[in-house]
C-alpha cells in the first residue's frame, strides 16, 4: 500500500466555552475520496481548518508526507499542496473569476505587470481536463453558486493543490449540480488527487466516498470503507442512537382557501422585480412547500407575505381580506406567524435573554403587561412553560440567546411562533443549521400544527424536508413559480428539474 | 459579566492612581499627601462637597442622555446642544413668567426645557432613522447651531441689557433650592437621582424599554416582531434630548440663575466620556460620574495646598480612560476569537 499523505492523531482544540475537538484523528491516502461526516458542531470543519492552518490545535500531531507538524499556517498548508473550499466562498465579488483565481499568486512579467496570458492557458487546462466549466472573464457577482464553487476548486488547483478539502460543498447545490460536482471529483480522483469531503448528507456520502470517517461531539468515532457500511449504520454512528428521520406526512383533507397570492411583483435588494408574477392558493389543513435553490425569490416571497418588504403589484388575500403592504404588526394580528430564514439576524435578538425573546409577541398584551409595566413574574412563568413544552435545553431563562446551540435557538423561535396558535405559520428554512435531534422535533411540531387544522407555508432548500412534510409543493426559479406538484407526484428528479428552470417530466 | 465590569472599573481606577502617584513622586511631591488633599478638597466641608455634587449633576445627566440614545444605537454627540437649548428655554420661562407658585414655575421651566431638548434631538434622529444620515456628523454640526442660536437669543431678543451677554435673572420662584451652602449645590441633585432611577425602570421594566432596547440591539428583529424600529429610534433620541434639556435647565435654575452665553464648556462631552467609560451601563454611570466630579473639584484644593499642578489630574483621568478602553480592547479580541 502507498504511504499515507496525511495522518492527524489525537487532536484537541478548545474554544472559549466549547471543547470543539477531543482526541480527533484523520488520515488520507493519495487518490481517494475520504468523507468526514457528523452532525452540526461535531467538529468536522474545525478539524479540517486545523489541517489548513486556520486554527491552531491545543495538542496533537499532524503528519503530512512524513513531515511532523504541531500546527500549520495557511501559507504552509498551501505550500504542502493542501487546498480548501470553504463553506462560505472566499471570493472577491467585484473582481472577475480570473482575477479571483490568481489573487495572491499572480504570474509576473517585466515591470511587475501581471501575465494574464500565462494564466489563461493554465486555467483552460483545468477547465478541459476536469470539466470545471467556468467563464473566466465574468465578475464573480454575476455567476451562479455552482459556478462559484467550481471557481473555488480551480483556485485551489491553480495553487498546486494535491489535497482538496471540500467543506459541505453540496449544501448550496441542486441535485443536478451535485451530480456534476461528483463527476468532477471523480475525475480529480482518477488524476491522483486526494479529496476530503465534509458532509452530513448520508446519501451523497455513500455515493462518492471510498472511506468514511464519522465524528460526534468532537470525538473520532470510526472509519469505515463504503462497501462495508450502510446509511442506517452511519446515521446511528453520527447521532449515537437509532434515528427515524422518516417523519411521515400526515394525511390531510384540504379545506377552503385561506391564503391567495395573486400575481405579485416584489423588488429585491438589487433587482427591480425579484418576484415576477407569483400566484398560488393555500387551503386549510395543508402544508404547502416552496422548494428551490436559495436566492430564487423565496426570501422575497416570505418577506412580502409578512410585511417586511413592499409589494409593487398584485395582491395577497388572507381570510378574505387583503394584507397587501400592511405593517408586520398588523399582519401578525390577522393571525400569521413567521419563522424567519435567518435566526441570528431576524428571528432572535441575540443579546436579549431567552425570556425576552420568548415574550416578543406577547409583551405588550395583557396579562404580561399592564399600561407600560411589564409583569416579570408572569412572563417568567410563561417562558418556563414554553421551555418545558418545546424541550428547549438551556441552563436558565435569563441567559442571552447567543449562548444557545443552533438547535435550541431555533426552538426558541419555533416555540414563540407556534404557541400563538396562528392560523397560518410561514416557516422559512426552519431546520437550517440545526442538529439532527432538533430537526426531528421541529418537523414533528410542524406536523402537529397541521393536525390542529392550521396551515404551514414551508419554504426550504432541503428537498428531503419538503418532500417529507408537504402536501403540495411549489418550485421557485428566478422569481417565478415553475410548477406546483402534489406530494404524490413529486420526486427529487422532478423537483430538481423544476428548480433549474426545466419542465417536470410528465407521468406516464 | 456584570460583576466583572465593576471590578474592572475599580482596578482601572486604582492603577491610574498608582501611576499618577509614581509621577507625583518623581516630581518630588509626596503622593499620599497629594491624594489626601485631593479627597479633602472634594469631600471635606460643605463647600467642597457641594462643589463636587454641583459638578456631578450635569455630568450624570448628560451621561444618561448619551446612554439612552446609545440604547437605540444612536451615537448622540449632540447632548451639548440640547443642554444649551434646554438651558435658554428654562431661563426664558424663568424670567418671563411671574406670579405663579414656585413648584409650578419650576415645573414649567423644566417641562419647556425638556420639550425643546427633545424636539431638537428629534431632527438628527429622524435624519438617521428615515434617511440614514450619519448621526455623528449631524449632531456635531447641530451643536454649533444650537450654541449660536442661544448666543443670538441672549444678545438680542432675550438680552438682560447688562453689558454682558446674559438673560435677565430668573424669578426667585423658578430657582432650585440650594443645599450645602455656601456652595451652589441644589435640589437638582435629587431630580437627577430620580431621573436615573426612572430611566432604569423605564428601560428594563416597561414595554417602552423593551422596544427601545430591542431596536438598539437588533432593528431587523424589531421590524420582524412588529416594532416600528424607525419611530422607536426617533423616540429614543427624543428621550435623550429631553434629559439633555433637563441638564441645561438645572444648570440655569440651580447654579447660574440666568442664562450666560457659552456657560458650558463641554459639560456634555465629559458626560459622554463618563457614559463611554461606564459602557452605557446605567448603574455604572453615577459611579463614574462621581469619580470624575471628585477629581475635578478636588484638584483645585490639591493644587492650592501641595503645589502639584491641577493638570496632573487631567493626566490621571486620561490614564483612567486608556485603561478603561484597553479593557474594551481585550474584550474585543476575545469576541473575535470566539467568532473565528
Amino acid at each position: 500500500m502507498i504511504g499515507k499523505l496525511i495522518e492527524m492523531t489525537d487532536i484537541n482544540k478548545t474554544f472559549p466555552n466549547v471543547r470543539a475537538l477531543e482526541g480527533a484523528q484523520f488520515d488520507l491516502y493519495p487518490g481517494e475520496i475520504h468523507s468526514l461526516i457528523g452532525e452540526n458542531g461535531a467538529g468536522k470543519s474545525t478539524l479540517m481548518k486545523i489541517l489548513y492552518g486556520v486554527y491552531t490545535p491545543d495538542s496533537g500531531t499532524i503528519l503530512i508526507k512524513d513531515q511532523e507538524f504541531k500546527s500549520l499556517t495557511p501559507k504552509q498548508a498551501i505550500d504542502l499542496k493542501i487546498g480548501m473550499v470553504h463553506q462560505e466562498f472566499m471570493l472577491v465579488k467585484d473582481l472577475t473569476v480570473l482575477e479571483n483565481i490568481i489573487l495572491g499568486f499572480e504570474p509576473r512579467k517585466s515591470f511587475n505587470r501581471i501575465n494574464f496570458s500565462a494564466t489563461n492557458e493554465k486555467i483552460d487546462y483545468y477547465i478541459h481536463s476536469y470539466g470545471l466549466e467556468i467563464q473566466p472573464h465574468k465578475k464573480v457577482i454575476d455567476i451562479s453558486v455552482g459556478e462559484k464553487q467550481r471557481v473555488e476548486i480551480i483556485k485551489t488547483l491553480y495553487r498546486g493543490a494535491e489535497i482538496l478539502i471540500l467543506d459541505e460543498p453540496t449544501a448550496v447545490l441542486t441535485p443536478q449540480e451535485t451530480l456534476k460536482l461528483f463527476s468532477i471529483l471523480n475525475l480529480l480522483k482518477d488524476d491522483g488527487k486526494a479529496i476530503v469531503f465534509i458532509s452530513h448528507k448520508l446519501k451523497e456520502v455513500m455515493e462518492i466516498s471510498d472511506r468514511i470517517t464519522v465524528m460526534r461531539h468532537g470525538k473520532y468515532i470510526e472509519t469505515v470503507r463504503k462497501s462495508q457500511t450502510s446509511i442506517p449504520e452511519l446515521a446511528k454512528m453520527m447521532v449515537g442512537r437509532e434515528v427515524f428521520m422518516n417523519i411521515k406526512r400526515v394525511p390531510n383533507t384540504p379545506g377552503d382557501v385561506i391564503l391567495t397570492v395573486k400575481d405579485i411583483f416584489v423588488p429585491g435588494d438589487r433587482e427591480l422585480s425579484k418576484l415576477k408574477g407569483v400566484s398560488f392558493d393555500i387551503h386549510k389543513g395543508e402544508i404547502f412547500g416552496v422548494a428551490g435553490v436559495d436566492g430564487n425569490g423565496q426570501n422575497e416571497l416570505v418577506e412580502s407575505l409578512t410585511g417586511l418588504r413592499p409589494i409593487e403589484k398584485g395582491d395577497i388575500i388572507f381570510k378574505g381580506h387583503s394584507i397587501r403592504n400592511l405593517s408586520s404588526l398588523k399582519i401578525r394580528k390577522t393571525g400569521i406567524a413567521h419563522i424567519p430564514e435567518d435566526r441570528n439576524k431576524t428571528g432572535l435578538n441575540n443579546k436579549f435573554t431567552i425570556k425576552e425573546n420568548l415574550i416578543a409577541n406577547l409583551y405588550r398584551k395583557k396579562p404580561y403587561s399592564k399600561w407600560i409595566c411589564l409583569k416579570n413574574s408572569l412572563i417568567k412563568e410563561y417562558a418556563e412553560g414554553l421551555i418545558k413544552k418545546f424541550d428547549i435545553r438551556a441552563s436558565g431563562i435569563d441567559i442571552p440567546v447567543e449562548s444557545l446551540s443552533g438547535g435550541n435557538a431555533q426552538k426558541v423561535i419555533v416555540a414563540r411562533e407556534v404557541d400563538l396558535n396562528s392560523e397560518l405559520i410561514i416557516a422559512s428554512q426552519p431546520t437550517r443549521g440545526v442538529d439532527v435531534g432538533s430537526i426531528e422535533s421541529i418537523r414533528e411540531i410542524l406536523n402537529e400544527v397541521k393536525k390542529k387544522g392550521a396551515v404551514v407555508l414551508l419554504v426550504s432548500a432541503d428537498l428531503e424536508e419538503i418532500l417529507s412534510l408537504s402536501d403540495r409543493i411549489a418550485v421557485m426559479y428566478e422569481g417565478k413559480i415553475m410548477g406546483i406538484v402534489s406530494a404524490s407526484e413529486a420526486t427529487e428528479l422532478n423537483l430538481g428539474l423544476l428548480m433549474t428552470g426545466g419542465k417536470a417530466i410528465e407521468k406516464e | 459579566m456584570k460583576k466583572n465590569d465593576y471590578v474592572n472599573t475599580l482596578i482601572s481606577i486604582i492603577i491610574s492612581f498608582l501611576l499618577g502617584g509614581i509621577v507625583i513622586a518623581i516630581m518630588g511631591y509626596n503622593p499620599l499627601e497629594t491624594f489626601s488633599q485631593l479627597f479633602q478638597g472634594a469631600f471635606v466641608g460643605n463647600f467642597n462637597l457641594g462643589c463636587t455634587l454641583e459638578k456631578f449633576v450635569p455630568l450624570v445627566l448628560t451621561a444618561l442622555a448619551f446612554t439612552v440614545s446609545s440604547a437605540v444605537s444612536v451615537f448622540n454627540v449632540g447632548v451639548e446642544g440640547e443642554l444649551y437649548l434646554g438651558a435658554i428655554a428654562a431661563a426664558w420661562v424663568g424670567f418671563s413668567v411671574v406670579g405663579v407658585s414656585s413648584p409650578v414655575h419650576i415645573f414649567l421651566c423644566i417641562l419647556l426645557a425638556m420639550v425643546v431638548g427633545a424636539l431638537w434631538a428629534a431632527i438628527p434622529g429622524i435624519l438617521k432613522a428615515y434617511f440614514k444620515v450619519n448621526e455623528v456628523c449631524t449632531t456635531i454640526l447641530f451643536n454649533s447651531v444650537a450654541v449660536l442660536i442661544t448666543s443670538y437669543l441672549v444678545s438680542y431678543p432675550l438680552s438682560g441689557h447688562l453689558g454682558v451677554p446674559q438673560t435677565p435673572p430668573i424669578a426667585d420662584t423658578a430657582k432650585l433650592f440650594r443645599i450645602l451652602k455656601p456652595s451652589r449645590a441644589n435640589i437638582g441633585l435629587f431630580i437627577a437621582i430620580a431621573v436615573i432611577i426612572f430611566i432604569y425602570w423605564l428601560l428594563f421594566h416597561t414595554t417602552i424599554g423593551y422596544k427601545l432596547r430591542s431596536v438598539g440591539l437588533n432593528p431587523n428583529f424589531s421590524d420582524y416582531i412588529g416594532i416600528d424600529s424607525k419611530k422607536t429610534m426617533v423616540g429614543g433620541m427624543m428621550l435623550s434630548g429631553a434629559i439633555g434639556g433637563l441638564a441645561g435647565a438645572i444648570e440655569v435654575m440651580g447654579i447660574y440663575g440666568c442664562f450666560l452665553d457659552n456657560f458650558s464648556i463641554g459639560i456634555a462631552f465629559d458626560g459622554m466620556l463618563a457614559a463611554l467609560i461606564a459602557k452605557n451601563n446605567i448603574l455604572m454611570i453615577p459611579v463614574v460620574s462621581l469619580f470624575l466630579a471628585v477629581l475635578k473639584s478636588g484638584s483645585l484644593g490639591m493644587e492650592r495646598f501641595t503645589g502639584v499642578p491641577k493638570s496632573l489630574i487631567d493626566a490621571i483621568i486620561a490614564m483612567f480612560i486608556i485603561l478603561a478602553t484597553m479593557e474594551g480592547l481585550f474584550l474585543f479580541k476575545k469576541q473575535r476569537k470566539l467568532r473565528a
